[in-house]
């Protein structure tokens, strides 16, 4: 073939490879972008036991205002119900952990206790700080039950700081910034539970 | 023609390392390369009697890099889960068809491409098995949402699921190969007259 040929030759099959490509990339988004929200809420959600809501709670987020709190700052927060009344509620915070940003789920049910609290992400030491990171995780288990007046605020702080709770061994920065991250969603959930629980109870 | 092949053939070591952390990841790996893989092999058939040299190159190179990312956009699709884990590697199958075209292995015998086939596929599942089982005490998980997976040991040799451990274990299996192809060549050699 010749030189002119075999150029034309590779110019066709570079634009036939790149037309192809898109046209499948845009043919299949959908289907992957609902892909991607189903494994996010199954990722995210299951805090929460499955049969005690029956929205989707990742499809709208809730508006939040005062985002910025004493030790941490809140990323998002959803809302799970079941025939319309508000079940339980997750807020998504940011806080400054040891080595990084640690982000965290926290789950409170319409009374204000918590259901329970997830690490999403965070890049302690692995094996001191980034044991928050299992999951199942028994540390952040211990704070499942708890409310903003049980412990009262004083009690919110780790057992070195005259509080309540343990904390992971080796593991004091990290530990006491998912405390005090939590105590703090606690918090804005009391400020704001009108908004949050939306017009149910 | 038939090129030296044995510092291109390293090239498709990182796919085998990489991807034969877990059986699962190795499983989809495998059946996604081998449909990039005879895709390729029958469009490269008329495009090799136009063009040759460089140019041959570089349409292989172009016609891997399409087929690879239509396979890439299909798994997304269908098993968004094994992508997200795997999917790093799913662009490395390009570089593997474009290295098999420079060895000419599209143009062996159809039992000789069938032979090596088996034998990678086979190192592949066999470096995969043994790095999960021995890496993390489990084999299986991820092939199905709600196995976890044939759980044999509580923990395990944090070394095997890295890229170090599973070089040790390649030279291992290597090594046990040749001790076994020489123990049978052994009685060969023993009987000179």
């Amino acid at each position: 073939m010749s030189r002119a040929a075999a150029f034309v030759a590779l110019v066709l099959l570079a634009g036939a490879g790149l037309g192809l490509t898109y046209v499948g990339q845009r043919a299949s988004a959908p289907q992957i972008a609902s892909e991607q929200r189903l494994l996010d809420s199954r990722r995210l959600l299951d805090l929460i036991a499955p049969d005690a809501y029956d929205n989707q709670p990742l499809e709208q987020p809730l508006a939040l205002t005062d985002t910025t709190l004493s030790h941490s700052t809140l990323l998002a927060g959803y809302r799970a119900s079941k025939s319309g009344q508000p079940v339980a509620v997750l807020l998504r915070t940011q806080t400054e952990g040891y080595a990084g940003a640690i982000e965290l789920l926290i789950a409170i049910d319409a009374n204000g206790r918590l259901l329970g609290v997830k690490t999403l992400r965070h890049n302690e030491t692995p094996a001191l700080g980034g044991l928050i990171g299992d999951w199942p995780n028994q540390w952040l288990a211990t704070f499942t039950g708890k409310s903003r007046n049980a412990p009262d605020d004083a009690g919110w702080a780790l057992k070195k700081d005259q509080g309540q709770f343990d904390q992971l061994a080796g593991a004091t920065v990290t530990s006491r910034a998912t405390v005090n991250a939590i105590h703090d969603a606690l918090r804005y959930f009391d400020e704001h539970r009108a908004t949050l629980l939306g017009s149910g109870s | 023609m038939i090129r030296p092949t044995n510092l291109t053939n390293t090239l498709m070591l990182m796919l085998l390392l990489g991807t034969s952390a877990t059986l699962a990841g190795a499983l989809g790996m495998l059946l996604m390369s081998s449909v990039v893989v005879v895709v390729y092999g029958t469009c490269i058939g008329p495009l090799r009697s136009r063009l040759s040299g460089n140019n041959l190159m570089l349409a292989s190179l172009l016609l891997a890099a399409t087929l690879t990312s239509c396979a890439n956009i299909l798994a997304q699709r269908w098993a968004l889960q094994w992508q997200q884990s795997i999917g790093i590697y799913a662009g490395l199958i390009a570089l593997q068809c474009v290295v098999l075209e420079y060895n000419g292995f599209f143009r062996q015998a159809f039992a000789q491409r069938l032979k090596f086939f088996g034998l990678s596929s086979g190192l592949l599942l066999a470096l995969a098995v043994l790095r999960e089982l021995f890496g993390q005490g489990h084999i299986g998980r991820g092939l199905s949402e709600h196995w976890q997976g044939l759980v044999l040991f509580s923990d395990g040799l944090h070394l095997l699921t890295l890229a170090p451990g599973a070089f040790i274990l390649l030279g291992l299996l290597l090594a046990a190969r040749q001790a076994w192809t020489r123990s049978n060549a052994l009685p060969k050699e023993t009987h000179h007259p």
